[in-house]
């Protein structure tokens, strides 16, 4: 039988990178720097091995996931469910508690989980460049991997919470510990920034569980659940209203949309490597997912009243995020970096255009975007990571002439710009495409206005392409990066880099031309999201489904 | 004014200025003597409320014993004479605030007094106060007594512990 | 009066429900007795304290469900009381062990024999408050608890900033207590006794004055407030934090406020609940003060200025001092909503929060044995000094913060859920975002023990396999009671009944 495999596999796929941390945690650190140096390449292959058979439980997903099941609001909906009685216990004096450790995902859920163990394995191999408390960043690692998985695969709303909590600390180690000069900075903003989105979505889940009694996201979404005197009770309410808005700014912050994206740019710029590629490729998603799993199906009377104010927010985003990235050309500011982080905030601001115009090719757009985004935002960063290596600088204009002297990484580059750009053929042109084809419907003026982000977004991609590879070679990197030849023998990209950039390319081209497979996995679950969703919002255009 | 009434406002004025005495006097010989009459007074009151087993309780307690360790601990104590209490490391402002607490709190109480209507009990036959108070204290009482000797018993310890050399 | 048959049955039945604290008072005096005999032998006062607790858990685990007044309505066993007493007796269990582990005491005291002996008269004065119902016992009970404890906070007479924090208590305290007595005075006055089942009979049939009932109640409050360090009764908190041993620390700030708020509770509860309506569990109170928002105001300052000023400390014991008095904010929240639930959300809370606090205080006592320092620069790179002080540590602070999957988290979930229930959504708020601010000091203690520092060439901490042990005694409660707090929250859930008398 399709959408279940008679195995616990989310369990499996969520918690298998806890068990690694306990592996990694028990291999012995060496004494000498000989016996330090085999500890550190266990630990890095055991990684390397469980984000692995994660991967493989991630395809097994996909392979036996059955693309005509709903989901959203329905349990019968989901696939691979696991739902076991966590807490509960009727008590006489403060009500009754009801938690239940409840898994499943769905068409909105399924490309995510899929995401995360793609970009989770990936984004090991950029982490042997680490040599600092080796153990710990792995520990870490794992621990922001399961926390990701969880948030994708939690339909309780307090295993949900507990997931979204559970990444805050190791995010905030890996970015203060092992990150740049002003990692202290970045990563207690990072911080800060997601608590107090987090906080306020607690007094929420707890406002919601007291109307509902139960702590299940699916029952939060039928109206008939929820006691008629309770806060939350009945529709258009104001209180509603400033649920919804406390929960949607819980998780813009995370998206994150201007003007709450501030953290975004200083936390990419000190992360390490592959941490900025975690933090673009799946950590950016959870801020819209959240929003399409739980803001929006649990306050739709909500949603009608401030579609027109999250389809603003979302063009914003996309054209201030492009004016911020071109602005890495202002002489004194140039950085690779923070240009990617910026066109991250644009980028995503697609996402949140596509979720506001409420059509089911827009959200089908949206949540595309948010794979391929993930994907090709990991390769940029993973792409800078690789000449920040080498060079230990990531100014624009310090560079110069590179195609000449790393060829192949020339190529992956270009591969990865154009995907950015939105070229057909690459897969973010079919998202955006289905992004602007739903918003037009709905919100025909501020799609045109969005589509001033494309043409910036194709200028800065291209000036900064231009900038690092053309034009003359600049003095200092005429000789080899490394002149010893010990860690570089070759000026050109590396095998273990290529390794993880590789299968990057292959999926954006693949997708490019054939996007089928992803698209078929949420299109039943996107239509019905919009039949639910369709009696409280505005919805332009003639619909049909998809 | 009655008789009653009369001796209730002098002792009242005693203990106030005696303990004022207390207070604010920089000799601590002096203090320790106008403390006796505080403690004089209040045993005072006492009496005018027919507590005569407290009153004398009072007396012997506090005046014949306590305040007698004191001014003997002063007296040995010679060093203890010349000391200025006075502390200047107080800045207008917490003074200033002080005062201002002070104030409010006084004019609430004086409010408080002056407007409330008081619970009144039965006046009690007065007599043989001791074996009442014994009684109870040994039946009714008898948590709070036993309680205040383990209490009692804690201080001892206490005070012998900060006093032993180190 | 009573014929004295019929008082000698009476006090057969009080003293077979007193036993929990007459184990209590029988260790204090074995203990003062064996002290005076071997003076020579270390630790010969911390077993004999062990001992006497385990007794009076055993006697404790007995009375588990008995509901009943004893000693003339002086004193209440309720499930309600059971459990403060747990909380008391646990943490002075760990408190116990925790001082075996911590040098100072060991270095810098002439021996420790009273210090174990004070230790149990200030569970005994704990536990008295805990049920009493008199204002006479809460009165004698504080005094109790306060002597014991000013005794104890400058135990290492040697070190000055001990004396100087024993000296500040002492003030504090007497003013306080003084405040308290003036209170209870003039609530006497007005309702004519001392027993809180009748002053609650008398207030529910005769109107009294609002405002001497007022000041008296805020008067008396003085004294809860200063067991519980709430602000504006808050003062003394840090220094005596700072300066008193570790071990004594923590004991104040978990079993001593555990007290504090349990009379607190069980004050406002007896004395203002209009028992008419009959629903119990949202309290209809008596009289027209609005006491709700006088203890939500305490709540608000004592979380904020807490948190606030414990952002710019830079000794690890000072912040965990600011921290208490915000904490005991976030219970006052709970307290504020003056319903079983709120109850309740304090009773988990503090269960919770026995758990991570002790734990934080002990690491700062292992920390201490090695460095000989509190200050947070010296914290530099510990977590590669020291790994299991340095994982346990950030364990117990993200406790404290409230973030899941930790204990502390389940707590502050029971205690916003009350406020929400109840009505109260801006307290609920400004509880949100005080957490948030709490996270500032809390990230400052690991940040220096994990982002400073990092190749740190200095030597390992050096600790006993044993010190370990009764470091995961406290780890591991923090993360299973934010994993599995099904038992927990319905003990809890049982035991928010407090007796009403009748």
């Amino acid at each position: 039988m399709q959408g279940s495999i008679g195995f616990p596999i989310l369990t499996w796929i969520t918690f298998l990178p806890i068990l690694g941390m306990l592996i990694v945690w028990l291999i012995p650190s060496g004494k000498d720097e000989e016996t330090k140096k085999r500890s550190n390449m266990l630990i890095r292959w055991t990684s390397v091995g469980i984000t692995f058979i994660q991967l493989i439980l991630a395809v097994i997903i996909f392979l036996n996931y059955n693309n005509g099941m709903t989901g959203v609001n329905q349990q019968s909906g989901f696939q691979f469910i696991e739902k076991f009685t966590w807490i509960k216990a009727s008590l006489p004096l403060i009500g009754n508690i009801h938690i239940e450790y409840f898994m499943g995902i769905d068409g909105i859920s399924a490309p995510m989980v899929l995401l995360t163990a793609i970009i989770c394995f990936v984004a090991v191999f950029p982490s042997f460049g680490i040599e600092k408390a080796v153990k710990g960043y792995f520990a870490m690692y794992l621990l922001l991997d399961t926390g990701m998985m969880g948030v994708f695969n939690s339909l309780d709303f307090f295993l949900f919470y507990v997931f979204w909590e559970l990444m805050l600390l190791p995010m905030y180690f890996l970015i203060g510990i092992w990150g740049g000069p002003r990692k202290e900075y970045a990563a207690i903003k990072f911080f800060i920034y997601t608590l107090v989105g987090s906080v306020f979505m607690l007094l929420v889940m707890i406002g919601l569980y007291l109307s509902v009694g139960s702590f299940n996201m699916l029952d939060m979404m039928n109206p008939a659940n929820f006691a008629s005197d309770s806060i939350f009770g009945g529709f258009n309410t104001s209180i509603r209203y400033v649920a919804f808005i406390a929960l949607f700014i819980g998780f813009a912050i995370k998206v994150p949309s201007v003007p709450f994206h501030t953290w975004l740019p200083d936390a990419h710029v000190e992360a390490p490597t592959p941490i900025s590629v975690i933090l673009a490729g799946v950590l950016l998603k959870m801020g819209t997912y959240g929003m399409l799993r739980i803001a929006f199906p649990i306050f739709p009377d909500a949603v009608g009243y401030f579609q027109g104010l999250i389809a603003w927010i979302g063009m914003i985003s996309i054209v201030y995020g492009a004016f911020c990235a071109l602005g890495q050309f202002k002489i004194g500011k140039r950085d690779l970096k923070k240009l990617i982080a910026y066109s991250s905030v644009s980028h995503m601001g697609y996402v949140m255009l596509g979720m506001a115009s409420m059509r089911p090719e827009g959200i089908v757009g949206a949540i595309f975007q948010m794979f391929n985004h993930g994907i090709i935002t990991a390769m940029l960063f993973m792409i800078v990571g690789v000449l920040y290596d080498r060079a230990h600088t990531r100014g624009l204009d310090e560079f110069g002439g590179m195609a000449n002297k790393m060829p192949v990484y020339t190529g992956i580059m270009t591969i990865a710009f154009f995907a950015a750009i939105g070229l057909p053929g690459m897969s973010g042109f079919i998202s955006e495409a289905m992004v602007f084809l739903g918003a037009f419907n709905t919100y025909p003026m501020l799609t045109m206005v969005s589509g001033l982000g494309i043409i910036l977004g194709a200028a800065y991609m291209l000036w900064a392409l231009q900038k690092v590879f053309f034009g003359q070679i600049p003095e200092r990197w005429q000789g080899p990066w490394d002149p010893t030849g010990k860690k570089y023998k070759h000026d050109d990209i590396n095998g273990r880099e290529l390794t993880a950039l590789i299968p990057l390319a292959v999926i954006v081209i693949f997708l490019g031309i054939m996007p089928n497979p992803i698209i078929d996995m949420m299109s039943a679950s996107v239509n019905h999201f919009v039949e639910f969703m369709r009696p409280f919002v505005k919805i332009g255009g003639h619909l049909s489904g998809m | 004014m009655d008789l009653v009434g009369l001796a209730f406002y002098f002792l009242a004025a005693l203990i106030v200025i005696s303990a004022a005495i207390v207070v604010f006097s920089k000799n601590i010989m002096y203090s320790a003597f106008s403390l006796m009459f505080t403690f004089f007074g209040v045993a005072g009151l006492y009496v005018l409320l027919n507590a005569d087993f407290l009153a004398v309780t009072q007396i012997m307690v506090y005046i014949g014993g306590i305040l007698v360790l004191i001014i003997f601990g002063v007296m040995l104590t010679t060093r203890i004479t010349g000391v200025d209490v006075k502390s200047n490391s107080l800045g207008k402002i917490q003074v200033g605030i002080a005062g201002l607490l002070s104030t409010i709190i006084a004019i609430s109480l004086i409010v408080v007094f002056s407007s409330t209507k008081w619970f009144l009990s039965e006046p009690k036959v007065s007599g043989d106060s001791t074996k009442l108070i014994g009684n109870e204290l040994l039946t009714n009482y008898l948590l709070a007594f036993e309680a205040a000797s383990v209490l009692l018993l804690i201080a001892i310890i206490g005070a012998a512990f900060i006093a032993r050399r180190k | 009066m009573l014929g004295l048959d019929q008082f000698i049955a009476e006090l057969n039945k009080s003293i077979s429900m007193f036993l929990p604290e007459t184990a209590l008072v029988i260790a204090f005096l074995v203990a003062l007795l064996l002290d005076l005999m071997f003076k020579k032998s270390k630790n010969l006062t911390g077993y004999t304290a062990l001992i006497g607790f385990l007794v009076t858990g055993y006697f404790l685990f007995k009375q588990m469900n008995m509901q009943s007044t004893a000693f003339s309505n002086m004193f209440v066993i309720d499930q309600f009381g059971i459990f403060m007493k747990w909380v008391i007796l646990l943490s002075s269990i760990g408190v116990v062990l925790i001082s075996f582990f911590t040098n100072e005491l060991y270095e810098k005291a002439k021996g420790v024999g009273e210090y174990f002996t004070l230790i149990i008269g200030m569970a005994f004065g704990m536990f008295l408050l805990v049920g009493s119902s008199n204002l006479i016992i809460i009165y004698l009970a504080i005094e109790t608890m306060s002597l014991s404890s000013y005794v104890l906070a400058g135990y290492t007479k040697e070190v000055k900033r001990a004396s100087e924090a024993s000296l500040k208590y002492v003030i504090f305290g007497a003013v306080s207590s003084g405040i308290m007595i003036y209170g209870i005075s003039i609530l006497f006055g007005l309702t004519g006794s001392l027993n809180l089942f009748e002053i609650n009979r008398f207030l529910a049939a005769n109107p009294v004055n609002n405002f001497a009932l007022f000041l008296s109640v805020i008067m008396i409050l003085s004294g809860f407030g200063y067991k519980i360090s709430a602000v504006p009764f808050h003062f003394w908190t840090p220094d005596v934090y700072e300066g008193a041993p570790v071990p004594i620390t923590a004991y104040l700030s978990v079993a001593s406020k555990a007290a504090g708020f349990a009379i607190l509770l069980r004050f406002f509860k007896v004395t203002f609940l209009d028992s008419v309506p009959g629903n119990d569990s949202v309290w209809t109170l008596l009289g027209s003060i609005d006491w709700h928002f006088v203890i939500a105001i305490l709540a608000v300052l004592s979380m904020t200025l807490g948190n606030l000023v414990a952002l710019w400390q830079t000794n690890v014991k000072r912040i965990l001092a600011y921290s208490s008095i915000a904490h005991a904010g976030y219970m006052l929240m709970a307290v504020s909503t003056m319903d079983d639930a709120g109850v309740a959300s304090v009773l988990i809370y503090f269960f919770m929060y026995m758990v991570m606090n002790l734990g934080a205080f002990y690491v700062v006592a292992l920390i201490a044995n090695n460095i000989g320092s509190e200050e947070i620069d010296d914290y530099n790179g510990l977590g590669y000094r020291a790994p299991i002080l340095g994982i346990c540590m950030t364990l117990f602070l993200i406790s404290l913060t409230g973030l899941p999957p930790t204990a502390g988290f389940i707590g502050k979930l029971y205690v916003f859920s009350a406020v929400v229930k109840a009505g109260y959504i801006w307290l609920a708020v400004v509880g949100v975002i005080n957490s948030v601010i709490s996270l500032f000091y809390y990230v400052k203690i690991f940040r220096n023990m994990y982002l400073n520092d990092v190749d740190s060439n200095k030597s390992k901490l050096t600790y006993s396999p044993a010190s370990i042990v009764l470091l995961f005694v406290f780890a591991i409660p923090t993360l299973y009671l934010g994993i599995f707090f099904n038992d927990i929250v319905k003990w809890a859930s049982y035991s928010a009944n407090i007796f009403m008398g009748k």
